[in-house]
């Protein structure tokens, strides 16, 4: 496969990985602003997926329908889903003949409906839910159609690779975030809602529920969004999926080149599948997930050296 | 004789061949079309032309414009009714286009090598050395198998008189063909049952034919020859047309960064390292091809690409050098090669043109130019042209300056009146202006063109200008058994 062709659809995976977390994670964030009778804001998401100045922030950070449209729609922004879109289709573009006909035609859907912002844009305004809703279940549609329907080659491949990877840093920065909140409210596990909203921002929470019978501590939180490998949003079921997407790469690697990223990826995969992160040191929680992520970006950046030939 | 009002409400163009249509009724080959039609009610057809629209857009086959950085999606218009030419037509146009693109092939090996027909007093060399499209880099060069015109489309019109011309000939990188593919699958989507029950010859055989021909041309290199698909990238308006080309004949799509050139070999740059290219099918313009040979500036091709072509180490489709071949001005000596060339008559004819380098033809055209359409001889895509019959005084005057100031650029011809067919526009049939741009492959085994082609149509009322950048559409075309 052609260097620039992995690289096209790796970014394609990561894009659409990225949509679908960050719609959920504002979902989320909007359920929770409408529990919260204190004053809620905008502001750390505004922070993540934006490039507002402060004093923007300040304008939109107490308007729900403002910071969603900014973070959703607005096209001025290069971090909101409606951009991640217009990249996702622009890659696919590039390289129609490596994907199915069939995720052509939905992603080339997904377009034309998030672009179609003026009748999204009322629904959003009438009932954001169902809005966010709609987006995300065009993004479970595409990644449902990358899997029947794309033969299992690099292409397929890559884009996983792309998926999983990017899912596993999604998955530590919002653990990061709110253990961090959680840390700050001093509130108990059982009654702090950071738990809670961690868990269905990372799509959670029934998983939780039925794993654990309601019995709400840390511990169990980050187990599962840290260890479980079953959990197809924890780190370690996200890093092993990577690396089993990797191994199939072998047969059409330069030897040396595989070896080079088997290590950074086995590594960081036993550094995450052999600690034991503590919940109750906050520093010490913090410092392993940034150590995480540190890694994967690694990761990304040997990907780039070795396969898309960007050295 | 019409009972049905979508019928009823059109109106036969005076003194222009209808293509569905005579003084009489309805042409034979429509017949059929026309019957499974005509029952129809106004809201159903209305439904199948926005479902069309439809499909053109959720299957992604647009083209993007760019403007202020922001993608806008447009679809090549598509107009639901096709355009038909019956078995015996077809038998006719194919024959012209085997002998007409013969001869034009000849043309091109003579004319980079020996040079007889300008020895020969066929053809005055000055026309030859003035053009410039006509690439000194190619003198000498042994093309593959002596093909330069691998994949060429050649614009047809039907005069008043019902008889086919060439307009013009299209053998550098000629595009629409995917649209002839689209549009057919458009029609069986919107018109069920009706291709079968009129007997239409298939078109979709045109991407195993030309990968077969591709294949061959790397037999010189190796058992399993590499294929690839050169396109300048996504910004290309016939972005649309380089993917599907590559997926249906499943090869890959590069673009000129992808590739690279080493001692003379081409390689491709994959994720298991380099591997060399045989055969390159290029979508990018002589001029940007070679940055080494040709425009320094270019960023769509590839350094050391044309050595590689010149020694024989890489295949190029179509050859370079092609442009002195489809020159407005060459077209005039179209004839005459196929008659010293070949010793035939051709059997599809030139419209009559008149050279502007010539002084007596310059004056008749300047006395009669509100009858005449004036081009460029370089310039295609419906720019640099005049209708004498709608231009100002004003543009008048600017082209005859621009006439006299160089007159080798220039040619004219009498305005011939396209046939008309019918359009369905606005919940009615009305008559607008079409050609016709059948697709040829030109392999070691010889020519196949596939029954069909593009059929542009001059959507805007009273235009003749089919070209999509100025208003044109297209329609699906059915060639009958």
């Amino acid at each position: 496969m052609l260097s620039r062709v992995a690289n096209t659809i790796y970014w394609l995976g990561r894009y659409m990985e990225r949509t679908n977390g960050m719609l959920q994670v504002i979902l989320t964030q909007y359920i929770s602003s409408q529990d919260d009778i204190n004053d809620f804001t905008w502001e750390p998401l505004l922070k993540i997926y934006g490039e507002l100045s402060e004093e923007e922030i300040n304008q939109i950070k107490g308007s729900s329908p403002k910071a969603l449209e900014y973070m959703i729609f607005n096209t001025e922004n290069s971090a909101s889903a409606y951009n991640n879109i217009i990249y996702s289709r622009e890659n696919a573009r590039g390289i129609q003949d490596h994907i199915s006909k069939e995720v052509w035609q939905c992603l080339n859907d997904f377009y034309h409906f998030i672009r179609d912002s003026n009748r999204i844009k009322v629904e959003n305004l009438a009932d954001p839910v169902s809005a966010i809703d709609q987006l995300i279940r065009n993004g479970v549609l595409f990644t449902g159609t990358v899997d029947n329907t794309m033969i299992r080659g690099e292409g397929f491949t890559f884009i996983n690779i792309g998926k999983f990877l990017e899912r596993a840093i999604h998955t530590a920065d919002t653990t990061r975030i709110k253990m961090n909140e959680f840390f700050k409210d001093n509130a108990d596990a059982f009654h702090s809602m950071n738990l809670r909203y961690l868990l269905n921002s990372l799509f959670g929470f029934e998983v939780y529920l039925k794993t654990y019978k309601g019995n709400f501590t840390k511990k169990n939180v980050l187990d599962l969004v840290l260890y479980n490998p079953n959990f197809p949003h924890s780190i370690l079921y996200s890093i092993e999926r990577l690396y089993k997407y990797f191994c199939r790469l072998r047969p059409e690697s330069l030897p040396e080149n595989y070896e080079h990223m088997e290590f950074l990826i086995g590594k960081t995969m036993n550094n995450v599948k052999y600690s034991i992160a503590n919940e109750n040191d906050s520093k010490s929680l913090d410092s392993f997930l940034f150590q995480t992520r540190f890694d994967l970006f690694e990761i990304s950046n040997a990907f780039n050296k070795y396969y898309f030939g960007n050295s | 004789m019409n009972t049905n009002s979508l019928l009823e409400s059109y109106l036969v163009p005076p003194n222009i061949w209808d293509e569905m249509f005579t003084n009489e009724g309805i042409r034979d080959s429509y017949k059929n079309f026309v019957s499974a039609i005509a029952d129809l009610p106004p809201a159903e057809m209305t439904h199948k032309a926005e479902m069309a629209k439809k499909l053109f857009m959720s299957q992604g086959i647009t083209f993007t414009v760019y403007s202020s950085g922001e993608g806008i999606e447009k679809i090549f218009p598509f107009d639901i009714i096709p355009r038909i030419i019956t078995g015996k037509e077809w038998t006719l146009i194919e024959a012209g286009l085997k002998q007409r693109l013969k001869a034009l092939n000849i043309f091109l090996k003579d004319i980079y090598h020996k040079q007889f027909i300008l020895h020969d007093g066929i053809m005055p060399s000055h026309f030859i050395y003035s053009c410039p499209n006509f690439l000194r880099e190619m003198m000498n060069v042994d093309v593959p198998f002596d093909i330069y015109t691998h994949v060429s489309g050649v614009d047809l019109i039907r005069d008043h008189d019902g008889k086919f011309y060439v307009l013009e000939d299209n053998l550098r990188t000629p595009s629409g063909v995917s649209y002839m593919l689209e549009n057919r699958s458009i029609t069986f989507r919107i018109f069920p049952d009706l291709l079968p029950k009129n007997n239409v010859r298939s078109v979709k055989e045109y991407p195993d034919l030309l990968y077969k021909n591709l294949l061959a041309l790397g037999n010189r290199q190796r058992s399993n020859p590499t294929v690839i698909l050169l396109s300048p990238g996504i910004y290309n308006s016939a972005y649309f047309e380089h993917t599907t080309l590559a997926r249906l004949m499943g090869i890959e799509l590069v673009e000129g960064r992808d590739l690279i050139v080493n001692n003379n070999f081409v390689y491709m740059k994959t994720t298991k390292g380099l591997q060399q290219v045989d055969v390159i099918y290029r979508r990018v313009d002589d001029d940007f091809i070679d940055p080494l040979v040709f425009r320094p500036d270019s960023i769509l091709g590839v350094s050391g690409l044309y050595w590689a072509y010149r020694k024989g180490n890489v295949a190029i489709v179509n050859a370079m050098g092609n442009g002195v071949a489809d020159d407005k001005a060459i077209y005039t000596y179209v004839p005459d090669m196929i008659r010293y060339y070949l010793n035939e008559e051709p059997i599809l004819k030139n419209i009559p043109t008149y050279r502007l380098a010539d002084e007596d033809s310059k004056q008749y055209v300047f006395e009669n130019i509100r009858n005449m359409v004036v081009k460029r001889t370089n310039e295609s895509g419906g720019y640099g042209m005049l209708m004498g019959n709608t231009a100002s005084d004003e543009e008048i005057e600017d082209f005859k300056n621009a006439i006299n100031a160089d007159p080798r650029n220039f040619i004219a011809q009498h305005i011939i009146s396209l046939s008309s067919t019918p359009c369905y526009i606005n919940g009615i049939l009305q008559p607008r202006r079409v050609d016709l741009r059948p697709f040829a492959i030109y392999g070691p085994e010889g020519i196949n063109i596939v029954p069909g082609g593009l059929t542009r149509v001059a959507l805007k009322e009273g235009s003749m200008i089919v070209n999509s950048s100025q208003g044109g559409g297209s329609k699906d075309t059915w060639v009958l058994v």
